[in-house]
């Protein structure tokens, strides 16, 4: 069989608009997930033993297992729970919570490196801790934590692909839907694996972008 | 709603025999990925700019595009290329090579953390380059290499879940047969990502003793008490 370069290019129009599918979804999880993850750590640092000891479990938990079971936990089993989702809520918030212990612990990372002068004087002057946390440690930290959070939007992208399983109608579903009509999966698949490999890259080139307009602004 | 964990019970051959597949699978292609790495590692780390051009290009492509994707270019791929093979072979090959793109960037790290003058004396010594490599440089990196080829060969473990995808019976799909004919996905989803949570919480235990055995990752922890380790220090308690 010779691969079939019509078959290849025709597929590019329509797996282009369904790339917007992919990042729409993934720029929504990762919005989530910054929120998600800024209030688990949060939460981590209040001492109270039983909420920082079930977050201890819940982020070994995310981290120990498959996001694709953790797809179908939300998917399958929070209907059964009597919630019920569309396709694309379910993936985007299991692939939300996915990203948010993924980003308190880069925030765990980011906040040990960080100078702690500035929040030694916040206490020193009385602060109260809501406004340590807006003020002093949370602009510092998302600056700080740019490089990591971008590579996370990088993988929450290679995460939608996943949603294709749950019938989600992004880039690899649309390519077995082009497969099913030309027959030419190998075809297909090629295109949709440029077309995500294009959105990460421009993805990783824009956080590079940004990193360094903020260079002097880290420390 | 109450969840009724006998459906587990009742079907613990099919989640035993996925369990095990999974293993197998895992294993084999983490190590055919770890060896698959060391050659991509040596051209990127080449002073040839070819060769890192070239490795450069493998490893990028690898690396932004999801393992989903290139699970199916190998399973409709390898056909094409006239070669046939069982399922779980065609799983286990992509995911050697997806893995092997992470694995070298961590030999890759390793390699170069592994100060520039142990080369150079070995060269001054009369060495080859690859006798330098060989016999001074890669016995400095194996400590080095634990922890993150632990963490690498985690997320590859997990992986593996998308070979359910193409059929393979490992435990994702296992878990999908056995919510097709008992219509209790949340007790079977929580069992498989139980079963997944064991494997990685297990090999990760068990790499961490080997990591110690070999001394490495004596945390470089500073005594740094401060008023803001409130703010700034969490989950400390892994610390010795």
């Amino acid at each position: 069989m010779d691969f079939d370069l019509l078959a290849f290019g025709d597929a590019f129009p329509r797996l282009l608009p369904a790339a917007l599918t992919n990042l729409t979804i993934a720029l929504g999880a990762m919005l989530l997930a910054l929120i998600g993850g800024t209030v688990l750590t949060v939460l981590r640092t209040t001492g109270i033993g039983l909420l920082t000891g079930a977050i201890g479990v819940l982020i070994s938990f995310i981290r120990g297992t498959p996001i694709l079971v953790q797809i179908f936990l939300f998917y399958y089993g929070l209907p059964a729970l009597g919630l019920d989702l569309t396709p694309i809520q379910a993936g985007v918030l299991a692939i939300a919570l996915n990203s948010s212990i993924f980003i308190t612990e880069i925030m765990r990372g980011g906040l040990a490196g960080m100078d702690p002068g500035p929040v030694e004087a916040a206490i020193a002057l009385g602060v109260r801790a809501r406004t340590i946390w807006t003020r002093v440690i949370l602009p510092q930290l998302y600056i700080r934590i740019l490089p990591p959070l971008v590579n996370e939007l990088t993988t929450i992208v290679k995460g939608t692909a996943l949603l294709s399983v749950i019938t989600v109608v992004e880039v690899l579903r649309t390519a077995q839907q082009i497969a099913n009509t030309t027959f030419r999966p190998l075809e297909a698949l090629l295109a949709a694996a440029i077309v995500l490999f294009a959105l990460n890259l421009a993805i990783s080139q824009l956080g590079r972008r940004i990193e360094t307009r903020f260079a002097a602004r880290r420390g | 709603m109450t969840l009724d964990f006998s459906v587990i019970l009742d079907n613990w051959p099919l989640f035993a025999a996925g369990l095990w597949m999974t293993l197998v699978v895992a294993l084999l292609s983490i190590a055919a990925g770890f060896l698959l790495a060391i050659p991509v590692a040596i051209m990127a780390l080449s002073h040839r700019r070819w060769l890192r051009a070239i490795a450069g290009a493998y490893v990028e492509w690898f690396r932004n595009i999801p393992f989903i994707v290139v699970l199916y270019i190998f399973f409709y791929g390898l056909p094409f290329m006239g070669l046939r093979l069982p399922e779980p072979v065609v799983g286990g090959i992509a995911l050697a090579f997806y893995a092997s793109t992470y694995f070298s960037e961590v030999i890759r790290g390793a390699v170069l953390a592994v100060p520039k003058g142990q080369l150079e004396a070995a060269r001054a010594v009369g060495m080859s380059y690859f006798m330098g490599m060989r016999e001074v440089v890669a016995p400095q990196t194996l400590r080095l290499l634990l922890p993150p080829s632990t963490n690498t060969a985690i997320s590859m473990i997990k992986e593996t879940s998308v070979l359910s995808t193409i059929t393979v019976a490992e435990i994702t799909y296992q878990g999908l047969v056995v919510q097709g004919a008992t219509f209790a996905p949340f007790e079977v989803f929580l069992t498989t990502a139980a079963l997944y949570w064991l494997i990685t919480s297990a090999f990760a235990h068990g790499m961490h003793r080997v990591e110690r055995a070999a001394g490495a990752a004596q945390g470089s922890q500073q005594a740094r008490h401060s008023l803001a380790d409130k703010y700034l220090q969490l989950g400390m308690r892994r610390s010795k």
